[in-house]
């Protein structure tokens, strides 16, 4: 009998938020974040001292994983930021860092849940109204017919991951790389449904980063040994292949919940080898000329198909199964018996490839929407970082696909949507008052601590100590360097915006981020068809944004509205 | 140790409790955060998951939290105000019992005497609480409350059809309490839509409740990391898996769904199978291969595009189906199973014994079967056709964070829950005294309430069979055959009692097993005879005859024929003489038909709460009068809590006075807010109050052990250890 233990009572807190202890841990995990936000961030190094391998990264995605968290309400922050990640891989930090602004500014205020959480939505709602709507002065649509659009938002996100450590030059090859993987796994004919390929990442690394490429088709690794006793391959114009999901080593599946019982002087062993050559000759008399198994290929067989010179790669995994049946047109096989002919399938060459110090047999299609995207890195960790950089990036673009537009980055969409939601609470706050049984004051209060959230995620862009500011035309966001004169001319010092959209020529006035803002009416900065042509663009994935400002207030106004928590000391 | 078990302790205990669970409930309740010990982090506003998390200690909080999670399963709500209102109850019993010791007991009295005497007061106090709740209660439910009850059907006629604004309202003021004040609107209204979705006729809405409730966790779809508002209604139903092998097809398709795997395999369970040569099991492996292609051939000239099983599938039988353009979903839960079988009415493929017969097999339409991705998980979407009045549909409840996610599926569940029970008749039967008085605590008293049928039933059968007994026994011969015919009507009799009723002599029947014995008294009376002789008596003497009682009167009068044939023949005069002991009480059943509701805000409360004050004016008894007076008052704290934070016209004070001022002028009342509530619901957290109440008072010792009490069969387990 097990000992029966009587579970400990739990430990009830009311009022958490007020709580020192929680704020003080609350401000590390901001300060963690907005160190690590945007192309200039800093990088952190997350080990543990017992050893094992290091990760230096600034993504969100590396960062929450490995950072421990142990109060509920932190807890609650790390999973919604990595459950939105896992969503759309992008925007991360972006969510995590305007919901702990939301919070502290909201306590800041010190009004009531009930109404904080009633106006907060309503914000929202605004926000998200205005991102969709036509008039929308920060989002740009994406023309698919040039590819610059896309290459700068690709290029957006690889310079926002400073630990792939890349200089100009590789961001350069790397963002178009990631472009060419993507397009080739967009079918050339569709009918009603888009249903895009994949792009399998094959590990290269301590190699140059401009060694990185991308192929047509499938690379399947193989030993050096191995890749000498398939050479030569005979010429053909298509090789027949078959692909199988059972396994080739004889061992004997499922026999059932009753015994079996072998008399003795019976050979089992024989009697399936005997079944698998069987095969063997069945295939060698298709002309199939590549054999392929997720699992275990018997020797005997090997040494069956390679005497008929048919090559035979065995333990392919099931990661590979469904790319495999895609590129070869094959069904995976689950017989042992007699095989359909309709089951094969076929490439359109099939070639050894020599990357590095690596063997691989490459698998060349004749139409299909696999690729293999080639990445090296210097080092480890730089390579960890950089494939899931490319990961998110061809994510992003997915994204962009269902949605073909995109947000201006740089801290401009922030800035741009604060300017308008003042505007709008400033110049129309009769509507939101009824609606929410609250005071001018109250709606005042609370607009300013959601503005200055927003502003504020666009103010961690910057990290060496310069100036951030807006302008009062487009409400974009500026950034200065840092010890500028403290008379100066802006225009002079100032450049291009932070999505490089705008030109400091124009005539504009600016403010800094920090000082009260006055409620301006944002404008739409040029004519779409000037954005087109300019290469030099930051931009932001539309959808992941979106769903990430929404996450952001969604998990600050549940923390918010937190009364008790009650931790469970089992 | 022992530890004396006192109301006093209860308060304590109840207190503490009702000052966490009091900022949890209403509109302006806030979330609580749990933590489970495995790390996961759970939101909640329920008060059933919140007093589950707090994992108390304490013995009589232990018994409350039972308690109320009793009266969860059963209803599905109020146990934030479960607590509260047992608090003020406990604590009006107090200030009552303290006014009366200071006047009754001196000072001198040892405390320990003083305890055991306090203990029989209480258990006073308990039996009065139970006569309160069952004959006072029901009795101003009917007579005054049911007139401000309000109908969630649109017309008061014989049709009934729901009302959607109404129904908007009650889940609205619903989810107020359950979820976060930022979604409750939006949650609401999704759960609306779905219900009138599911809908297929506006008489099935029943049906469609019973079958949400019942396979609620196969009919929703939980995504983390999109916003709450991506939340959304799918046509169809969702399997949470992919698909083994997916070949697409048009049109409506054909599906099977299957229980053991296709393939045969070498040896059942339980069985042998010898292998003496290798050619044996080269030809059986073949067998085994030719008849699993037979099957998928088969299965294909029927047409059957989808292959549903409850179990692995080898991959033998996966590679023929993709070759035979068949699409298999695999490892099915029981539940998935069950509700598709109840959704289309089609039952498991049996697969065929020998080769070569092959019959037409179970087979059911479907009009589109697709993946579906959600959050880059692959789900298996099939639009079943439905042969009853549910159409399938599925919710898929988007949130931030699992936990959220799981807190819109319980009140999601709840709120089922809810209305399943709103949409019962709720049986109402009580006694009205006349002249006699000596008779209030009689035995015959019963109440009974549809919905827990079968519990309260055996139990006044129990009740009533030794009355009936004593009546008889004066009548000597006819008694045995009274006794005998009870005995026989009565089908859950134990054993031991139909041995005392062979003695009784009837040639036709001789017991010996149980089992015979029920099966000859089938043969003689129809199965319900039971309840309908039991309440015999109560149906004589009824004024107020509704329809359904009087085909319960005719059973009954087949049920006289049948005990003529059995009997001595002359049984009527018997019964003729127990209702005359009746008469000097009438019964009165009455019923709040289905669907009851009241606005929000404590009306309820208020409402009863008048009517019982009123009531204790008139009532003679003291120790009914100081009950009811308790339950008016404990019932106002509800609204108190309710109204905590609003201010000036809307505060608690001024809201109550306005509504006694309308009741004593029979205006009507002029609620603040929008929204109704089941009454339904109330009057059965009500009585689950009192009961607990009563459980908590007859308490008088708390004996604390160190091992789990044992249970009655292992006694003599491990005694040695």
């Amino acid at each position: 009998m097990s000992r029966l233990e009587a579970k400990k009572p739990s430990l009830c807190k009311s009022e958490p938020l007020t709580s020192e202890k929680v704020r003080a841990t609350l401000c590390v995990l901001k300060g963690i974040l907005t160190s690590s936000y945007g192309p200039s961030g800093r990088l952190k190094q997350v080990h543990s001292g017992l050893g094992g391998c290091v990760c230096t990264t600034s993504q969100s995605s590396a960062l929450l994983s490995n950072l421990p968290v142990t109060h509920p309400i932190l807890k609650i922050l790390t999973t919604s930021t990595k459950n939105h990640v896992s969503c759309f891989s992008d925007c991360g930090l972006f969510t995590a860092i305007l919901c702990c602004n939301l919070i502290e500014n909201v306590q800041r205020t010190g009004l009531t849940p009930t109404t904080v959480i009633k106006l907060n939505q309503h914000l929202l709602r605004l926000c998200t109204h205005y991102l969709k709507s036509e008039s929308c002065g920060c989002r740009i649509p994406v023309d698919f017919s040039s590819p610059q659009t896309l290459l700068c938002l690709v290029r957006s996100v690889v310079t926002s991951k400073p630990a792939c450590m890349l200089t100009r030059e590789e961001t350069d090859h790397i963002s178009a790389l990631v472009l060419k993987a993507f397009l080739l796994t967009i079918p050339e004919n569709t009918k009603d449904r888009l249903i895009l390929g994949k792009s399998i990442i094959v590990p290269l690394k301590g190699h140059r980063v401009l060694d990185s490429t991308v192929l047509p088709g499938i690379l399947i690794e193989v030993s050096e040994v191995q890749l000498m006793k398939i050479l030569p391959i005979k010429k053909s114009d298509a090789f027949k292949v078959a692909l199988f999901c059972s396994s080739l080593s004889g061992d004997l599946s499922d026999t059932g919940e009753g015994t079996v019982v072998v008399s003795s002087g019976v050979c089992l062993e024989n009697a399936v080898l005997e079944q698998l050559l069987n095969l063997g000759r069945q295939l060698v008399s298709d002309h199939v000329d590549l054999v392929m198994c997720q699992k275990v290929i018997h020797p005997s067989l090997k040494q069956f198909l390679s005497m008929h010179r048919v090559i035979a790669i065995d333990r392919v995994g099931v990661a590979l199964m469904e790319p495999l049946s895609k590129v070869t047109g094959t069904q995976p096989i689950g017989s042992l018996g007699s095989i359909s002919p309709s089951s094969y399938g076929s490439v359109k060459d099939l070639c050894p490839a020599k990357f590095g110090f690596k063997h691989f047999l490459h698998l060349i299609p004749n139409e299909a929407t696999i690729c293999s995207l080639l990445l090296s890195n210097r080092s480890d960790t730089a390579w960890d970082e950089l494939k899931l950089t490319c990961q998110t990036a061809l994510h992003v673009l997915q994204l962009t696909i269902k949605e073909p537009c995109v947000l201006l980055g740089g801290g401009c969409t922030e800035t741009h949507l604060a300017a308008y939601i003042r505007h709008k609470t400033c110049n129309e706050p009769e509507s939101i008052l009824r609606d929410n049984g609250c005071t001018q004051t109250e709606l005042q209060l609370l607009t300013e601590a959601f503005c200055r959230a927003l502003e504020s995620v666009a103010g961690s862009l910057e990290h060496d100590g310069g100036e951030v500011l807006t302008d009062m035309k487009y409400g974009h966001c500026w950034s200065s360097q840092a010890e500028s004169p403290s008379v100066v001319n802006w225009p002079d010092l100032l450049s291009r915006c932070g999505c490089g959209l705008c030109n400091s020529q124009e005539e504009l006035r600016w403010s800094f981020l920090k000082t009260t803002q006055h409620p301006i009416a944002p404008q739409t900065c040029l004519p779409h068809e000037a954005i087109g042509s300019s290469n030099n663009l930051t931009l932001d994935c539309f959808t992941a944004k979106l769903s990430g400002l929404q996450v952001a207030v969604e998990t600050a106004n549940l923390i918010l509205d937190l009364s008790y928590v009650i931790e469970d000391k089992n | 140790m022992a530890a004396l078990g006192s109301a006093k302790a209860a308060l304590q205990v109840t207190e503490v409790l009702e000052t966490i669970l009091s900022r949890c409930v209403g509109p302006e309740g806030r979330q609580v955060l749990c933590t489970k010990p495995t790390g996961e982090v759970l939101i909640s506003r329920s008060g059933g998951c919140l007093l589950e998390a707090l994992h108390l200690e304490h013995p009589i909080a232990r018994m409350v939290v039972a308690c109320v999670s009793s009266h969860l399963r059963k209803t599905g709500d109020g146990a934030k105000t479960f607590i509260i209102f047992l608090c003020h109850l406990l604590r009006g019993l107090h200030t009552v019992i303290d006014k009366e010791q200071d006047s009754l007991i001196s000072k001198n009295i040892q405390t320990h005497r003083r305890h055991w005497k306090n203990c029989c007061q209480w258990k006073f106090i308990s039996q009065a609480l139970l006569t309160f709740q069952t004959q006072i209660l029901d009795y101003i439910m009917d007579h005054y409350l049911s007139k401000h009850f309000l109908t969630i059907f649109s017309s008061s006629t014989e049709e009934r059809t729901l009302c959607r604004s109404s129904l908007e309202l009650l889940l609205e003021a619903y989810f107020c309490g359950r979820v976060g004040r930022n979604n409750h609107y939006f949650i609401s209204q999704l759960m609306c839509n779905y219900f009138f979705k599911c809908m297929a006729c506006e008489s099935g809405f029943e049906e469609v409740f019973d079958l949400v409730d019942d396979y609620f966790v196969e009919l929703n779809v939980g995504v983390t990391g999109l916003p709450v508002s991506d939340s959304r209604i799918i046509a169809g139903l969702v399997l949470h898996r992919d698909f083994s092998v997916y070949c697409p097809a048009d049109g409506d398709i054909r599906i099977v769904i299957v229980t053991e795997t296709i393939q045969p395999l070498f040896s059942a369970s339980a069985s042998e199978f010898i292998l003496n040569s290798e050619a044996q099991f080269q030809t059986s492996q073949f067998w085994i291969m030719e008849r699993t292609k037979a099957i998928v051939k088969h299965l294909q000239s029927q047409n059957v595009k989808l292959l549903l099983s409850s179990v692995k599938q080898p991959d033998l039988v996966t590679y023929y189906a993709g070759l035979n353009g068949i699409s298999v979903v695999e490892c099915l839960s029981p539940e998935e199973v069950s509700l598709i079988q109840r959704v289309m009415g089609l039952s498991p493929f049996i697969l065929p014994q020998a080769s070569s017969q092959y019959e037409i097999c179970n087979t059911a339409l479907v009009k589109f079967c697709k993946p579906l991705i959600l959050r880059s998980k692959r789900y298996v979407h099939l639009g079943l056709i439905s042969t009853c009045s549910f159409i399938p549909h599925c919710i898929v409840l988007c949130g931030p964070v699992q936990g959220l996610v799981e807190q819109h599926e319980g009140a999601l569940h709840g709120a089922f829950k809810m209305l399943r029970q709103l949409f019962k008749d709720l049986d109402l039967s009580y006694m009205i005294q006349t002249s006699d008085q000596n008779h209030t605590s009689s035995p015959l008293t019963y109440k009974d309430s549809r919905e827990s049928n079968p519990l309260p039933e055996i139990v006044n059968g129990l009740i009533q069979r030794p009355y009936q007994g004593t009546v008889v026994k004066n009548k000597g011969n006819l008694a045995k055959t009274q006794t005998y015919l009870k005995l026989y009507s009565n089908l859950v009799v134990p054993s031991v009692e139909l041995e005392t009723c062979i003695p009784c002599s009837t040639p036709k029947v001789t017991p010996t097993d149980t089992y015979q014995t029920n099966e000859t008294l089938r043969c003689l009376a129809p199965t319900k005879t039971r309840t309908i002789d039991d309440n015999e008596p109560f149906i004589e003497s009824n004024s107020a005859n509704s329809t359904a009682e009087n085909t319960e009167i005719e059973i009954s009068s087949e049920n006289l024929q049948v005990t003529k044939i059995a009997g001595k023949g002359n049984m009527l005069p018997v019964r003729e003489k127990s209702l005359e002991m009746c008469t000097s009480q009438s019964y009165c059943c009455s019923t709040l038909p289905a669907g009851c509701v009241l606005p929000v805000g404590g009306n309820f409360e208020i409402l009863l709460h008048y009517y019982l004050l009123n009531y204790t004016r008139k009532c003679q008894q003291s120790e009914e009068s100081v009950v009811s007076m308790i339950i008016a008052n404990a019932l106002l704290g509800i609204p108190q809590v309710l109204y905590k934070s609003k201010k000036g016209k809307y505060s608690f004070p001024q809201i109550y006075i306005r509504t006694l001022r309308a009741l004593q002028t029979s205006q009507p009342i002029v609620s603040s807010q929008t929204g109704l509530e089941s009454v339904a619901g109330k009057y059965q957290l009500l009585t689950s109050v009192l009961q607990c109440l009563t459980k908590i008072l007859t308490i008088d010792l708390v004996i604390n052990i160190r091992r789990q009490p044992r249970e009655m069969y292992d006694q003599d387990s491990d005694e040695e250890v």
